[in-house]
């Protein structure tokens, strides 16, 4: 884990991390297959936030799910540092840390006991687990509350805790899957802060959100998804030169088709 | 494969964890979220705290009320006053000289000498009155009708003929009768002797008794035969709630997906949560126990409820026992249920019809004609129920026992492997589908081997179906002995080659790749061949050996049976019975064991071990016989499994085993046939003649050969097999 972080932090941003080739997921369902990815392909270098951007339903969590290997992709590839998500899922988790609003926490141990079990599942050995756990205790600063059961903590500081075990194993990789969603501002800053954080240490990123104003602030390539497809790539630059469109809800607008009933956050 | 991968990737990585230290962080985590939690601890301690006092309250009552009565109280019906007041006297002075003949006996207080409240019932002042119609109707116990004579009993106190109306089949009213008569016939020794006495001579009673109780050895009593049910439901009460909280719990407060992110396999994930929940049975059963010790202690009912050694450290040691089986099996089935829900309400939901399974068959063992023996030792619940009564009573015997035990451990583990499919699966995770139902769906993948809770499966509905068709091949001994051998061969067919071939169509399984029915190179094949001929006399000597140590199980109608099988088996051609008895059988439980269970077992297991548990599983198969069971083949058959094992997967195919298999069994056959000395060969337990040393030598060496031989010929397609070897690190 160590010399990963060395090769990290010594090379340039053009280290590709991830890599989904014609990525593509079918569901059975009454009526049919439905397609909720549909051929995507994408990559994802060192140091890069990317936003995976889309209204509800248009396959953010499904890809994050075969990015995970958690759900087999119907066709398609999902390489991270090299390895393919089909030869070996296991190996491919251990290379991510996964940010979920929705997460929670097991409410009977103490932040310290959870950070030490998940330290374990990433095959960490005790005396790695307790340098970084005092790392990420001085990082994301959770002394003060280290030791309390999770039920008695406050819903920042639950958040800080989920933010720091998506770090525990010090991955290349860091999924968010909604980050800020159910915060407030202060809540919501936290999140902004540890992304730069994680851009700082030149970890791969994909934040997948449909808060397009706050991924606008976040991230630095977009993936604009709608149904399953994705419509446009590239940064804020590229895509107001693709689009001729000044900021991200106007394209998503455009993607959508004015006439059609707008999620509330798009609108926004 | 998983394990492998776990491993690899901790090495890759630069960290040397060990596996089973993981397991045992994992482990731990999910004891300390269950105990922790207070709901879990009020069933662990609160409920048995309270329960058996109450039960021991409840007991001594009936025991008080049935047994131990102190003063019997009785009704007798008189026509009069003056009969009621003569017979009162008569019943006192009797009670007297019963006092002073009978001894003070040992025990406890209940003695003939016991003196009884009577009531008198005599009817008011001209009022109709019929004894036998009052005792008939049950106002009185007994009526009794005093016409006085002119014999006397003492000065003053005549004697009288007295009539008895005593009720049919009413225990009470025989007891009343019993009373007076007791007390009567006294009065009239007592007269005698008074008068002997009077007229000047000595006189003593002749005889005089005295009573010591003893409380029969083998006493079931009702809450006797129930103690096992409340035990064992109380017991698995307590891992419902673990079992809920740690599957659909996690789910229901978000941690499963993070969870699931980790780099670990869901089986070991799952593995973890399975020994928290069997951890809190325990202890909930060892609490039962000791709540349960306790109460017996304080209320003195050590002998009423366990004989006369009591509730003994071997007993509660036994009990302990069989609760760790059952609860292995209930812990497992409470996580398959639990890990397809997708909140605490739905495994809730689907807890209760498991719930009301449970006690149905609960009922069964109130039944004292239902044995631990047949084909009650393979159904789930009701055979450990059964034994745990057994146990109590101490009737228990070990060969039903045990297969009660190997089929419930087959049972949990096939639980437990398909609710580590389920568990975390997709349409849990993301509640889009159903579970179950796609469960139940038709994979549309093709795959190259079946999985191991596909297996274990498989495994878990063979072992109970081999045992019915044995026992159903016994009952059909009158027939036409070539029908005998078509309907085993039937049976042989559909059980070990259908069902796993119907299976893998079923699920997709390429059935070349699933059973490894693949090509091997000529050259193994005189190896193969030398085993199959020289492995014989090996086996037919640890049978013998076995048989010298104990293991000994065929009575004297076995024998005779399988004596007219060997009679019958010279007018069949031996081509058919060599056929029928040898080829298929071999080829047969090759495609299942070495062909569809090894490969199975291969993807999570390391290849030793996978060969290790396939060749248990053929050793435990092979004690069942003909509706019984011969212990002493299980040892000779695991070690026949091993071999074919090591043969499999050396080869890296099936086939080898299959005909291996297939000369062993006929080799066995055509001496067996043809020397009836030895027939033990084919069914054991007849005779105990040990082979000539030369043949065990000449044996001896030939096996020796064709291990070499295999094990060489096969050396050359090591490329592959040292591949395998290193992916598993």
């Amino acid at each position: 884990m160590e010399d990963r972080r060395i090769t990290l932090s010594s090379s340039s941003q053009q280290l590709q991390v991830i890599s989904l080739k014609k990525l593509t997921r079918h569901f059975p369902s009454e009526r049919g297959l439905i397609t909720a990815v549909d051929n995507v392909s994408m990559r994802t270098f060192a140091g890069e936030v990317y936003g995976l951007l889309g209204p509800n339903g248009a396959g953010k969590t499904t890809t994050l799910r075969m990015l995970l290997g958690l759900l087999p992709p119907t066709s398609g590839e999902v390489e991270i540092m090299g390895t393919r998500v089909s030869d070996d899922p296991l190996r491919i988790r251990s290379f991510v840390g996964l940010v979920s609003a929705s997460a929670g926490l097991y409410q009977w141990l103490t932040p310290l006991e959870i950070l030490k079990y998940f330290a374990t599942g990433y095959a960490m050995t005790k005396s790695e687990a307790a340098h970084r756990i005092e790392e990420l205790t001085a990082l994301m600063g959770l002394s003060s509350f280290l030791h309390r059961r999770t039920a008695t903590l406050s819903t920042g500081q639950k958040q800080r805790v989920n933010l720091a075990r998506a770090l525990v194993h010090d991955p290349p990789v860091v999924l968010l899957d909604e980050p800020t969603r159910g915060l407030d501002v202060v809540g919501s800053q936290v999140v902004f802060d540890f992304v730069a954080t994680l851009r700082g240490a030149g970890k791969a990123v994909i934040v997948c959100t449909h808060q397009l104003d706050e991924a606008q602030r976040l991230c630095d390539r977009f993936g604009l998804l709608h149904r399953g497809r994705l419509r446009h790539e590239g940064t804020m630059a590229e895509l107001q030169q693709q689009t001729g469109l000044p900021s991200l809800v106007e394209i998503f607008l455009q993607i959508l088709g004015r006439s059609n009933v707008l999620p509330s956050e798009v609108r926004s | 494969m998983n394990e492998q991968t776990d491993r690899r990737n901790a090495e890759q990585n630069g960290l040397r964890i060990s596996l089973w230290r993981q397991q045992w962080v994992f482990t731990w985590k999910e004891l300390c979220e269950t105990l922790r939690d207070r709901r879990t601890t009020v069933t662990l301690i609160v409920m048995p705290v309270l329960l058996y006092p109450l039960l021991g309250i409840m007991f001594r009552f009936v025991a008080v009320g049935e047994v131990s009565k102190q003063t019997p109280e009785y009704r007798i019906a008189l026509e009069t006053e003056q009969e009621a007041s003569w017979l009162s006297s008569l019943i006192q002075s009797g009670h007297e000289m019963l006092q002073h003949a009978s001894q003070p006996s040992a025990g406890n207080g209940k003695d003939s000498a016991a003196e009884a409240k009577i009531q008198f019932l005599v009817p008011n002042d001209g009022a109709e009155f019929d004894l036998e119609e009052t005792t008939a109707e049950g106002t009185a116990d007994l009526g009794i009708r005093v016409t006085f004579s002119d014999r006397q009993i003492g000065e003053g106190f005549p004697g009288a003929d007295v009539e008895f109306f005593e009720v049919e089949n009413s225990p009470l009213s025989h007891d009343a009768a019993h009373y007076v008569r007791q007390r009567m016939i006294a009065t009239n020794l007592m007269t005698a002797t008074n008068t002997i006495r009077g007229s000047g001579q000595q006189f003593d009673l002749p005889v005089r008794d005295s009573t010591r109780w003893v409380k029969p050895l083998n006493q079931t009593s009702a809450i006797l035969g129930l103690l096992p049910l409340v035990l064992l439901l109380m017991t698995v009460t307590g891992g419902v709630y673990p079992a809920i909280d740690l599957t659909a719990g996690e789910r229901e407060r978000d941690t499963l997906e993070t969870l699931m992110a980790l780099p670990v396999s869901r089986v070991r994930l799952l593995m973890a949560k399975f020994i928290a929940v069997l951890t809190v049975t325990m202890l909930t059963g060892l609490m039962n126990i000791l709540a349960m010790a306790a109460t017996v202690y304080a209320l003195q009912m050590e002998t009423t409820l366990f004989g006369e050694s009591g509730l003994s450290i071997s007993l509660i040691v036994r009990l302990l026992s069989v609760l760790l089986v059952f609860s292995t099996f209930y812990s497992a089935v409470l996580l398959l249920v639990t890990s397809s829900a997708r909140s605490f309400k739905e495994a809730q939901a689907l807890l209760i019809p498991l719930m009301l399974m449970t006690i149905a068959p609960g009922l069964v063992i109130m039944l004292p004609d239902w044995r631990l023996e047949g084909w009650l030792t393979v159904v789930p619940v009701v055979n450990i129920l059964l034994m745990a009564r057994e146990l109590l009573e101490e009737t228990l015997t070990t060969v039903p026992a045990m297969i009660a035990i190997a089929s419930t451990l087959l049972y949990a583990g096939a639980a437990l492997s398909l609710a580590a499919r389920l568990f975390g699966t997709d349409a849990v995770l993301t509640g889009s589908r159903a579970g179950w139902r796609d469960f139940f769906r038709r994979p549309v993948e093709v795959s190259a081997v079946p999985s191991s809770a596909v297996g274990i499966s498989v495994l878990a509905i063979l072992f109970p179906l081999h045992f019915l068709a044995s026992g159903f091949l016994a009952r059909v001994s009158g027939t036409d002995f070539s029908l005998r051998l078509m309907i085993s061969s039937l049976l042989t067919v559909s059980l070990f080659a259908g069902l796993p071939v119907l299976m893998m169509r079923w699920l997709r399984i390429s059935w070349k790749s699933g059973a490894s029915l693949n090509r091997v190179p000529i050259r193994i094949w005189p190896g193969i061949v030398l085993i199959g001929l020289s492995a014989w006399p090996w086996i037919y000597e640890m049978i013998i050996g076995m048989q010298t140590i104990g293991f000994h199980s065929l009575n004297k109608t076995q024998i005779n049976q399988v004596q007219e099988l060997l009679k019958a088996w010279r007018d069949v051609p031996v081509a058919l019975l060599v056929f029928s008895l040898g080829i298929l059988p071999g080829v047969c439980e090759e495609l299942f064991f070495r062909g569809f269970l090894l490969s199975s077992l291969r993807v999570e297991m390391k290849a030793a071990a996978a060969v290790v548990v396939s060749a248990v599983c053929f050793g435990i198969f092979h004690v069942v016989l003909a509706g019984g069971a011969a212990p002493e083949r299980c040892l000779p058959s695991t070690i026949m499994g091993l071999l074919l094992g090591w043969v499999t997967w050396r080869c890296r195919s099936v086939i080898p085993a299959m005909v291996l298999h297939g000369i062993h069994n006929s080799t066995l056959l055509l001496i067996a046939s043809s020397h009836q000395k030895f027939a033990n060969l084919a069914v054991g337990g007849l005779q105990q003649t040990h082979l000539p040393a030369t043949w065990l030598t000449i044996s001896a060496v030939i096996l020796g050969v064709g291990f070499t031989w295999t094990a060489v010929a096969t050396r050359t397609r090591t490329g592959s097999r040292i591949l395998i070897q290193s992916s598993q690190g």
